[in-house]
C-alpha cells in the first residue's frame, strides 16, 4: 500500500497512532481469584460517571461461575443495566460475543457503548484472552486492550497466591494489581500483601481498594501510561515461581526494525508457547515516535508508530515476561541477528 | 429491542466516538451555517474563523476561537435583502472573498465582494465582482487561497444556459487589484451553453444541474483545477493558461448513482483523490451519496478504489438529509490542517465523521460526532453541513440549519 500511495505522514507502520489503541473501542480485562472483589469494583465503577457507556461482558468460560448472579437480574444473554451499559454473560466465544456486540452497535439495538469491561472468571487464565485480542484476525482490529487488572484479596489472597498457580499467572500478567477487602483484613495485610505482589510482578502499579472503592478511571487508564509499567526502566531478571521470569531489554541506540523482527520471529518459532507477554516501545531508526510492540505466546500485534514519546525517555525498552526463556538467551539471540545483519 | 429499531425512532441518540466537544456557540440565534469556513490570523494575533451563513439574513459570521473552548462571536452582518445568500467564503491573509447567490435569476447583488478583515470587528468593503445577468444567480461557491485569482462557480451576464440549472460554471478571476476584479478565463461543461456544437446532457431523474460546484487549484499543481460539476460528475481541468481551460479527464459515478458531485480533493503525494457527493434530498431518496477514493496515479484516466464506509442509512432515513457533503479541503494556506491519512466529513444527520485511509482501499471509519438535535432543529436532528481543521488539529463543523458551530477535539 506504501509503496504505490506513498505519504509523508505515514511510516512504514501506517499512520502514527495518537495512543496505542488508535480509534479502537478500549477494553479493561478485570480478573482475579474466585470472591476476589472483581464483581464489587466493577459494579461501583459502572455506577461512576466514567462508568457510563460500558459493556460489561462476564466472562465464565463454561465454568459454573458465582459472581454474575450479582449482576444477572434475567434470563437474557445481553442486558441494558442503565448509565448507558449493557451486559453480557457469555459461556461461549468471548470473539462472538465481542462481534455481536459491535454489530448491535452499529445497529443501534444496543447503546452505543464505549468501552468494554470484562469480568474473567477467578480460574481463569489471562493469557487466551490476551491472544484473542492479538491480531486483526481476532478481534484487534476492532478492540485493544488498554489494561489488564488482577484483583487480590487482603484476607485470602496470600493463601491463595501461595496455592493456585491460575492466580499467580493472573497476577504475573497484570497491568495493574488492586488489593480489595482491606476493611477487612488484618492490621498490616495489605503491606505484607503489596511486598508479595511486588515481587510476583514488579512491573505494576498497586492501588487499594476500600469496600470495593477505587478511583473509577484506574478501571480504565491505559497501562501505558503508567509510570511503573511497559515503560519501566532496566532491570534484572526476576523470578516469579512456576518457572515464570521477568525482565527488561533496553537500548539507548536505535533499533533496526528488520533485526528486531527477525529475532522475535526467531524467539516465537522457538519458544513461542513460554513467551507469556512481551510488549514496549522502541526507539527505531527513521521513525519520528515511539513504536509499541506486543507479543502474546506466539501471536503477534501489529505493530503501531505513535505520534509522540509519552516522556523524556528515548530508549527502547521492552518487558519480557516468559516461562523458562533466560534474559542471557533471550540477548544473545537479539545479539546474533545483529551481528548477522551487518554481514 | 428489535433488531430494525432505528436510534432515531426512538429519539434523536447522539454519538461522539472518539472526538472530544470543547465548545458549542449558537452565533446569537443565527446558527444555519452554509459552506465556507476559513482561519485567520488577525494583525492583533487573534485567531478568528470566518463563517458563510446558509441563508438569509446573516452574511457571515466571525468568531474568535483563540481559546477554542471559549469561542466568541465578533462580527456578525447582515444580507441587503433576503432574495440571496452568501453560501461560501475564503480568506487568505487579511483579505475576504465571499459568495453572493440570489435565489433568482437576474436579481442583484449576484458575484462575489472582497472586504480588507484586518479589524474583524469591522470588515471592509473594498472590491465586488458583478456576475449578474439575465440567467445568472450569481457565485454559488469561490475558492480564493493565493492572494491573487478567485476560482468560482458562477453565472455571468453573456451565459446563456441550455437548461436554466445548468447557469453556474468555472470562472477564474483576477483580484490582485481588488478594486477591478477581471475574469481571467472560463470553462464550461460542453453541450450547457446555447451555442455549442454539442447536444446537451442527458438529465438525471434527479435533476439538480450540469452546473460548477467547488473550484480547488493547489499549489502543488498550480496548473489543475479539480473542479465538481454536480450532475456532470468532475473534470481534471489544465489552467497553465488560465485564458483557456482545457479538459484533462472527466469522471462520473452517474449513472446508476443520483448525481450532485461536489467536492474534489488531491492527495497529491499518494496519487490519491478524494470526490464528494452531496445529498440533497430528505428521508435518504438519493441514497448512496458517498466519499469516494480514486487512484489518481494517472490523471488521465481516474479509477475508483473505495468508498468510505456509512452505516444502514435505514437507520438515517427518517430525518432530514442523510449522506456526504462538505470534507476539510486540505486548504494550501498555513491556517489549515493538511493530511493524506485522515477524511473529515459531514454527512447532515449522520453528523461529522473521521476516516482512516491510511490503506485507500479499506476506509476506515475512526470518529464520529453526531451531537444532539439543537433547538428548534426543523428535523429533530443535526444536519451537519461543513468542517474546517486548522493547523492545530482542531476541528470545527457547522450545522446547516441552527446549530451554529461544534469545536472538536480529534482524539484518535
Amino acid at each position: 500500500m506504501l509503496d504505490l500511495f506513498p505519504s509523508r505522514e505515514a511510516s512504514p507502520f501506517g499512520r502514527r497512532q495518537k495512543r496505542e489503541r488508535g480509534s479502537r473501542i478500549p477494553v479493561s480485562v478485570v480478573t482475579g481469584f474466585l470472591g476476589a472483589g472483581k464483581t464489587t469494583l466493577i459494579r461501583r465503577f459502572l455506577g461512576s460517571p466514567e462508568g457510563a457507556g460500558t459493556a460489561v461482558i462476564v466472562n465464565e468460560f463454561g465454568a459454573v461461575g458465582i459472581d454474575d448472579a450479582l449482576i444477572r437480574d434475567s434470563a437474557d444473554e445481553t442486558m441494558l443495566l442503565g448509565n448507558g451499559c449493557v451486559c453480557c454473560i457469555t459461556r461461549t466465544d468471548l470473539q462472538v460475543v465481542l462481534r455481536r456486540l459491535v454489530f448491535d452497535r452499529e445497529r443501534g439495538t444496543v447503546p452505543r457503548f464505549a468501552r468494554v469491561v470484562i469480568e474473567t472468571s477467578g480460574l481463569a487464565d489471562p493469557a487466551p484472552i490476551l491472544q484473542t485480542f492479538s491480531t486483526d484476525r481476532a478481534l484487534g482490529g476492532e478492540f485493544h486492550i488498554d489494561v489488564v487488572l488482577a484483583v487480590v484479596d487482603a484476607v485470602n489472597g496470600e493463601t491463595e497466591l501461595a496455592s493456585a498457580p491460575e492466580a499467580r499467572k493472573q497476577v504475573i500478567l497484570a497491568d495493574r494489581l488492586v488489593i480489595s477487602k482491606t476493611d477487612l483484613a488484618a492490621p498490616n495485610a495489605a503491606e505484607q500483601l503489596a511486598a508479595l505482589l511486588q515481587s510476583l510482578n514488579p512491573h505494576a502499579a498497586i492501588d487499594i481498594a476500600v469496600a470495593g472503592a477505587l478511583d473509577p478511571n484506574r478501571i480504565i487508564e491505559p497501562a501505558m501510561r503508567e509510570p511503573t509499567g511497559f515503560v519501566a526502566e532496566a532491570q534484572h531478571e526476576s523470578e516469579h515461581g512456576d518457572g515464570i521470569t521477568s525482565f527488561v531489554m533496553a537500548d539507548d541506540k536505535p533499533v533496526d526494525w528488520p533485526v528486531f523482527a527477525r529475532a522475535m520471529e526467531t524467539l516465537i518459532a522457538l519458544r513461542g508457547p513460554d513467551l507469556l507477554r512481551v510488549k514496549g516501545l522502541l526507539n527505531v531508526k527513521g521513525c519520528s515516535g515511539p513504536v509499541v510492540v506486543q507479543y502474546v505466546q506466539h501471536l503477534t500485534h501489529p505493530p503501531v508508530e505513535l505520534q509522540t514519546w509519552p516522556d523524556a525517555n528515548r530508549n527502547s525498552r521492552v518487558v519480557f515476561i516468559t516461562r523458562g526463556v533466560a534474559e542471557r538467551d533471550v540477548r544473545n539471540l537479539f545479539a546474533a541477528v545483529r551481528a548477522l545483519a551487518k554481514t | 429491542m428489535s433488531a430494525d429499531k432505528s436510534p432515531l425512532s426512538n429519539g434523536y441518540q447522539p454519538v461522539t466516538w472518539n472526538f472530544k466537544l470543547l465548545a458549542h456557540d449558537m452565533l446569537g440565534g443565527f446558527g444555519g451555517m452554509g459552506e465556507g469556513m476559513s482561519v485567520q490570523i488577525a494583525p492583533d494575533g487573534r485567531r478568528i474563523i470566518w463563517l458563510a451563513h446558509e441563508s438569509a439574513p446573516k452574511n457571515f459570521t466571525a468568531v474568535d476561537v483563540s481559546d477554542p473552548r471559549k469561542p466568541k462571536v465578533v462580527c456578525q452582518t447582515d444580507l441587503p435583502h433576503a432574495n440571496m445568500r452568501s453560501n461560501s467564503l475564503e480568506t487568505t491573509g487579511n483579505i475576504m472573498a465571499v459568495a453572493y447567490q440570489t435565489s433568482k435569476k437576474d436579481l442583484q447583488p449576484a458575484g462575489f465582494e472582497l472586504f480588507d478583515i484586518s479589524k474583524p470587528e469591522n470588515p471592509k468593503s473594498i472590491g465586488f465582482f458583478d456576475c449578474s445577468g439575465p440567467h445568472s444567480r450569481g457565485v454559488h461557491q469561490l475558492w480564493f487561497c493565493d492572494s491573487e485569482y478567485v476560482h468560482c462557480a458562477s453565472g455571468s451576464r453573456d451565459f446563456t444556459p441550455t437548461n436554466p440549472l445548468d447557469d453556474q460554471f468555472y470562472r477564474c478571476v483576477d483580484v490582485r487589484n481588488p478594486s477591478k476584479p477581471v475574469e481571467v478565463g472560463r470553462w464550461w461543461m460542453p453541450g450547457t451553453r446555447q451555442g455549442d456544437n454539442v447536444m446537451p446532457p442527458a438529465r438525471h431523474p434527479i435533476d439538480k444541474g450540469f452546473r460548477a460546484h467547488n473550484t480547488n487549484v493547489y499549489p502543488q499543481r498550480g496548473d489543475r483545477c479539480y473542479l465538481a460539476y454536480i450532475d456532470g460528475g468532475m473534470f481534471v481541468l489544465d489552467i497553465s493558461d488560465k485564458a483557456n481551460p482545457k479538459k484533462i479527464s472527466h469522471w462520473t459515478n452517474s449513472p446508476p448513482y443520483t448525481g450532485f458531485m461536489h467536492t474534489i480533493v488531491p492527495l497529491f503525494d499518494r496519487g490519491l483523490m478524494l470526490v464528494t457527493d452531496e445529498s440533497t434530498e430528505n428521508n435518504a431518496k438519493d441514497w448512496p451519496k458517498l466519499i469516494w477514493v480514486l487512484d489518481a496515479r494517472d490523471e488521465t484516466n481516474l479509477v475508483s478504489i473505495a468508498t468510505c464506509p456509512l452505516p444502514d442509512p435505514k437507520v438515517y432515513a427518517e430525518a432530514g438529509r442523510f449522506g456526504a457533503h462538505n470534507i476539510h479541503e486540505n486548504v494550501p494556506l498555513p491556517t489549515a490542517w493538511h493530511s493524506d491519512q485522515i477524511v473529515l466529513g459531514t454527512f447532515f444527520n449522520g453528523g461529522l465523521r473521521a476516516y482512516d485511509i491510511s490503506n485507500p482501499y479499506q476506509p476506515k471509519e475512526v470518529g464520529i460526532f453526531m451531537p444532539p438535535a439543537p433547538p428548534g432543529a426543523p428535523t429533530g436532528t443535526i444536519q451537519m453541513n461543513d468542517v474546517f481543521a486548522d493547523e492545530r488539529g482542531i476541528v470545527y463543523a457547522v450545522d446547516r440549519h441552527v446549530g451554529g458551530l461544534y469545536i472538536l477535539e480529534m482524539d484518535f
